[in-house]
């Protein structure tokens, strides 16, 4: 049984197809990372996935069951998003609490446990009673992930985790994101750093104008990539 | 000297039904108008459209009208109300017009990012409002909020029209009696010393909001 599966998922803003009908199996514990071309349909599957937006057909299967996601929301799933999105208003550990606190009802002292078992994680535990706006990009990043694990989802959702960063931030979230995948946490990441996708992932999704183009082994698709769109993309990002 | 304490005594039994009055108002239209501003937001479409126009009528119209129509047009309607209820139910319903387009634009202003995060951690639609977007609103609508708890202050002066002996109101009758403009320029200093509290409740209160910033 697969822990998440994505069976012909199609997605239109108006006229526009972004998802023309996207199946993915993923298994417990596996890592994969999507990638293609900007407005290829990543972050759109991603965001159908766990709900963010309605699919027009197709569905979606976590762990032999259909859900609605995009109706009765998914704690299943966790997610981190390109602009981080932490509370302003909540220092870190308060916005790692709050879910465990509001969502699950936990006793404060458990959640607090937690989270600053995940800051340790994150190496941020020095950082718990302060704003996020004292942070920088890569910190904030890494609040987000321990806030996404608190809720501990089976299945992690990265959704260009490293894209807004300055480039000597980048790497401090992608060791943690490594950390996790070593962790066997199952986990979908769209990404554009291809040294990560290669050096990670179990698999590599390569998708484009809103289709699957290959799913497969990351030696596979790094050193022979056997449809010219992915050779014409992978020539250009390298 | 004597006549000046005098004097001032008698007008700050006034200032007591302005305080009165402007506490009252203070509390309850800003409840009203967070209510009417989630109102604004909600998918229901006929709610928008009541509330729209509850604010289009009450931000268009002058407050000394509303007044003179709650204290003397509800009585032929059969609703007759004291002075004190007349204004009470006046300012906040017309204070609350202003808030709830405040408040409306405040939240209009938090980034979808927002809920998004709070949707993917599990979070309901009210408990992401009351727990995350609200809040943010607090710091970001506190400069205009400030404005309109100025403006309270030297509105409350129309309710001499109807009759009540506020702060403006027992100036002029010191005034009716003595004829000097003593009691007027005890009046200002007060008015002034009112505001100058608000104005610096509100600067602590943004300097405590701006934390996070």
């Amino acid at each position: 049984m697969y822990m998440l599966e994505a069976i012909n998922i199609k997605k239109n803003f108006n006229k526009l197809e972004v998802l023309k009908g996207v199946s993915l199996q993923v298994r417990q514990g596996e890592v994969i990372s999507i990638i293609g071309p900007s407005g290829s349909g990543k972050s759109t599957f991603l965001r159908c996935l766990i709900g963010l937006e309605a699919i027009d057909d197709g569905f979606v299967k976590i762990k032999g069951k259909e859900v609605n996601t995009y109706r009765d929301g998914c704690t299943e799933m966790g997610m981190v998003f390109q602009q981080f999105n932490l509370f302003p208003h909540k220092t870190v550990l308060e916005n790692i609490i709050e879910a465990p606190l509001v969502v699950k009802k936990m006793e404060k002292e458990g959640a607090i446990e937690i989270a600053e078992e995940l800051l340790e994680k994150v190496g941020l535990l020095d950082k718990r009673d302060v704003y996020p706006s004292r942070l920088s990009g890569g910190q904030q990043q890494r609040v987000a992930i321990a806030r996404a694990l608190a809720m501990q989802p089976d299945i992690m959702l990265f959704d260009e985790p490293t894209s807004s960063l300055d480039p000597e931030l980048v790497g401090e979230v992608l060791e943690v994101i490594k950390d996790l995948a070593l962790e066997k946490i199952t986990m979908l990441v769209v990404t554009h750093e291809m040294g990560f996708a290669r050096e990670v992932s179990d698999r590599v999704v390569f998708m484009d104008e809103g289709e699957v183009l290959a799913d497969t082994t990351p030696e596979e698709i790094f050193l022979q990539p056997e449809h010219a769109r992915i050779k014409a993309f992978l020539d250009k990002v390298f | 000297m004597d006549y000046i304490l005098n004097v001032t005594g008698f007008i700050l039994e006034g200032a007591k039904v302005t305080g009165q009055l402007y506490l009252i108002t203070a509390v309850f239209s800003v409840l009203l108008g967070i209510m009417c501003a989630i109102g604004k937001i909600s998918r229901f479409r006929l709610l928008r459209i009541i509330i729209g126009f509850y604010t289009w009528v009450f931000r268009g119209t002058p407050l000394l009208l509303q007044l003179f129509f709650t204290y003397y047009g509800l009585p032929v309607l059969g609703i007759t109300l004291e002075p004190f209820q007349a204004a009470a139910i006046t300012f906040i319903i017309n204070y609350a017009a202003y808030f709830t387009e405040i408040f409306r634009a405040g939240i209009e202003s938090i980034g979808k990012g927002q809920y998004e995060a709070a949707r993917v951690l599990g979070l309901n639609y009210r408990q992401t409002m009351f727990r995350i977007i609200i809040p943010q609103t607090v710091r970001r609508v506190l400069p205009p909020v400030s404005n309109e708890a100025i403006n309270l202050v030297k509105d409350s002066a129309l309710v001499s029209v109807i009759g009540m002996t506020d702060l403006l109101r027992a100036a002029r009758q010191v005034l009716n009696r003595d004829f000097t403009i003593t009691p007027f320029i005890i009046a200002a200093i007060l008015y002034l010393l009112i505001s100058s509290v608000i104005v610096n409740v509100f600067r602590k209160l943004e300097e405590r909001f701006s934390i996070y910033e």
